[in-house]
């Protein structure tokens, strides 16, 4: 019989644990070297820590998020890029991403693998929209992008007698004035003319479109006091305001968020709001009277173009583990994972749709908008969306916010819809 | 250091072009962190200030925030002080409810009136037409005027309650034998507040003057989460448009310089409350 001194024992038990050692690493992926510093305004962190979780996990990432309230984020981002820290991947909404580039905050995309297939992929308008001012520079990948619809309350124009949507303006005016005349709703028309960046001129960008008006030029200039289109948009939003058929305290709405909630009552007919706040509106039966499907889109009237915009993740420029960083954005605004794990994610909880008609094909996809879209109408309302260019301009965040109180004058009839125009077109010209 | 430093460096930033993302050129260095002086520019940032319209309206708009402020919230603190400085049963317990007001956040205060004053879901609506007092909805909202009025009385709603412990402080601070000798006297209650108790906190209110006055003119979370400076600009105050300036156009030279200018007045009401009221005023020894 064999015996076990202490010297063999010793021995058998390092080789054992080396080799269970050499297994497990076998098993997981390689750890990045450095930590990539990640961050994003506040929206459904728990969904962005799930997945950063299951990227460290998958891809041996080390990735550190952080969520930053959305009304201080790019501020915050900026103070921070001061005070000289290193935010490696961002989130950066569409109006400050050529600022954040011409001032070196972050960096073209265009050299980095894998990019030229990740372009091909994407739609058209939502790759210019990514691009730099001079269409030379792809700046980010895309979290989500989104577009104006027009949704209706279905039991109540049944309840009224009203067979089916409105197709035009008029007979939507219409339908809102029978509505309240017959005492089926108080205020029927629910536009987005809240007091926030994706509020109001969102809207009006969206309603000059449908009455089939340029807002900005080539060279994104604002031209709408010669555009016969936005004057009739500006008409007939005085006088819906005018006759009582929306709730006035619209204009004093702080989100898209607290203005779509209103639609969850039940108390109005027509809403016009992001793509994706249809999905609680008539997706979400704990939270809104609409739900499931009561609420439905129907094609945006006169035109159908709407406004569209693409948000996204930007690399900063002075990132030190740029390999990881990219692959990190990769994982995030491309396909890494190969089966559009981020995108879906966002399309499964949020309705937040994306550039890749391609994941649209995906049949948890598919069967997830079942639940609350017609997903071929939304893909032909995409047809129609239009991108513009002007943001990329630095005199845009502000022309944007400072055009609010105006459109507002004019909704409230303090000023005439051609001193309005005139009135923002002047100034646009002040700030360029 | 911690007071001085961040005030200099902030002022020093009116009287710059400033962009956070291109610090390049001279800087400071303190404890290792280097603080870009930017680009000095003059007055050129004020010019700009006071050669805006809008600085102006919201310049008019600001001073009826304050004043309308400020007068609520002294008399409303006032006339609180007075009842809970009386004796009745259940005293203790109201004036520790008194302060809940006063210690909630703002952000929640702005909340919590939402709710009750909302068009849709406002629960002083649904009260005012359960017992048949409206027939329609009120938007309290609606009217630029009645928006501003209403962001004057939810703020009094939350900071009277500190003017009522001040006041109540002071009240409970005058020797009760000046109200013996008084009613000895034949003063009635009128006639000892106006004789006795006014004179005797004067200093208090001059603090309360004070305190309202630049709590008035700073405020900005409330109008943030109740109107956001609308509708158009009709809730829009100073303080909004510095916070606008700087922190949605990122032109931090003119809103830090848009800020200033409402430290300056503050500063000149404090003078002149000073001067107004405790000019004649002789502290016991």
């Amino acid at each position: 019989m064999e015996t076990t001194t202490r010297r063999t024992f010793l021995r058998n038990v390092g080789l054992f644990a080396a080799s269970a050692l050499v297994i497990e690493g076998l098993h997981r992926p390689v750890l990045a070297d450095k930590p990539v510093n990640f961050s994003g305004w506040v929206f459904k962190p728990d969904t962005v820590r799930d997945y950063v979780g299951f990227y460290n996990q998958k891809f041996g990432g080390q990735v550190k998020y952080e969520a930053i309230p959305w009304a201080q984020y790019h501020p915050t981002m900026e103070t921070r890029a001061f005070a000289g820290e290193i935010v490696d991947v961002m989130y950066c909404n569409h109006n400050n991403r050529e600022r954040w580039y011409e001032n070196g905050l972050i960096r073209p995309l265009d050299d980095l693998p894998g990019v030229d297939e990740l372009r091909k992929k994407m739609s058209p308008a939502n790759l210019d929209s990514l691009k730099s001012k001079d269409g030379s520079k792809l700046l980010g990948l895309p979290y989500f992008t989104s577009l104006f619809i027009l949704m209706y309350n279905e039991p109540m124009l049944q309840q009224a007698g009203i067979k089916a949507p409105a197709r035009s303006w008029d007979e939507l005016v219409e339908h809102c004035v029978k509505l309240r005349r017959d005492k089926v709703s108080d205020t029927p028309f629910l536009p987005n003319w809240n007091n926030s960046p994706s509020g109001t001129m969102p809207q009006f960008m969206t309603d000059c479109f449908s009455e089939g008006a340029q807002v900005f030029d080539a060279k994104n200039q604002l031209i709408v006091d010669q555009e016969p289109g936005a004057a009739r948009a500006m008409e007939r939003w005085q006088k819906v305001y005018k006759a009582d058929l929306v709730n006035p305290e619209v204009l004093t709405k702080t989100s898209s968020t607290d203005t779509h909630r209103l639609m969850w009552t039940g108390r109005y007919a027509y809403h016009t709001n992001h793509s994706y706040y249809l999905k609680t509106i008539a997706g979400e039966p704990e939270n809104s009277k609409l739900a499931p499907k009561k609420a439905k889109m129907t094609m945006y009237p006169g035109t159908g173009h709407t406004y569209m915009w693409t948000d996204s993740y930007v690399v900063n420029a002075r990132t030190k583990v740029l390999d990881d960083a990219w692959k990190f954005a990769r994982f995030l605004g491309g396909n890494l994972n190969g089966d559009w794990y981020v995108q879906r994610q966002w399309c499964l909880i949020s309705g937040l749709d994306n550039p890749y008609p391609e994941m649209y094909e995906h049949p948890q996809i598919i069967q997830s908008y079942d639940r609350w879209i017609d997903l071929k109408l939304l893909r032909l309302q995409y047809e129609k969306g239009r991108a513009i260019a002007a943001y990329k301009e630095p005199w845009y965040g502000e022309y944007d916010t400072k055009a609010v109180p105006i459109v507002h004058d004019m909704i409230r009839g303090n000023l005439s819809v051609p001193a309005g125009l005139k009135e923002l077109v002047k100034l646009q010209r002040s700030l360029v | 250091m911690v007071v001085l430093f961040p005030l200099l460096y902030s002022f020093w930033m009116s009287f710059a072009d400033v962009s956070l993302l291109r610090a390049t050129g001279p800087a400071l260095e303190v404890f290792g962190v280097r603080l870009p002086l930017f680009r000095f520019v003059g007055l050129q940032n004020y010019v700009r200030v006071f050669s805006d319209p809008l600085y102006w309206s919201s310049l008019w708009r600001t001073a009826y925030f304050v004043g309308a402020f400020v007068l609520e919230t002294t008399l409303a603190g006032l006339g609180m002080a007075l009842v809970l400085h009386e004796r009745f049963y259940g005293r203790p317990l109201m004036r520790s409810l008194l302060l809940i007001p006063w210690s909630l956040s703002r952000v929640v205060v702005g909340l919590l009136w939402q709710g009750i004053l909302d068009f849709e879901f406002g629960a002083l609506n649904g009260l005012l037409y359960n017992v048949g007092l409206v027939d329609r909805y009120i938007a309290f909202f609606k009217h630029g005027f009645s928006a501003l009025n209403v962001l004057v009385s939810v703020y009094m709603w939350n900071q009277a309650p500190f003017a009522t412990l001040l006041f109540l402080a002071s009240m409970q601070s005058i020797p009760i034998e000046l109200y013996m000798a008084a009613e000895a006297d034949g003063a009635g209650y009128w006639q000892r507040l106006r004789y006795v108790t006014l004179p005797a906190i004067k200093p208090i209110v001059f603090l309360v003057l004070v305190l309202s006055t630049v709590n008035g003119f700073l405020m900005l979370d409330l109008i943030y989460i109740l109107t956001m400076g609308g509708p158009g600009y009709d809730t829009t105050t100073i303080s909004w448009l510095g916070f606008l300036t700087a922190f949605t156009f990122f032109k931090f030279g003119p809103g830090t310089a848009t800020l200033y200018t409402l430290t300056a007045l503050c500063l000149l009401l404090t003078f002149v409350y000073h001067r107004v009221m405790l000019s004649r005023f002789e502290p016991e020894m």
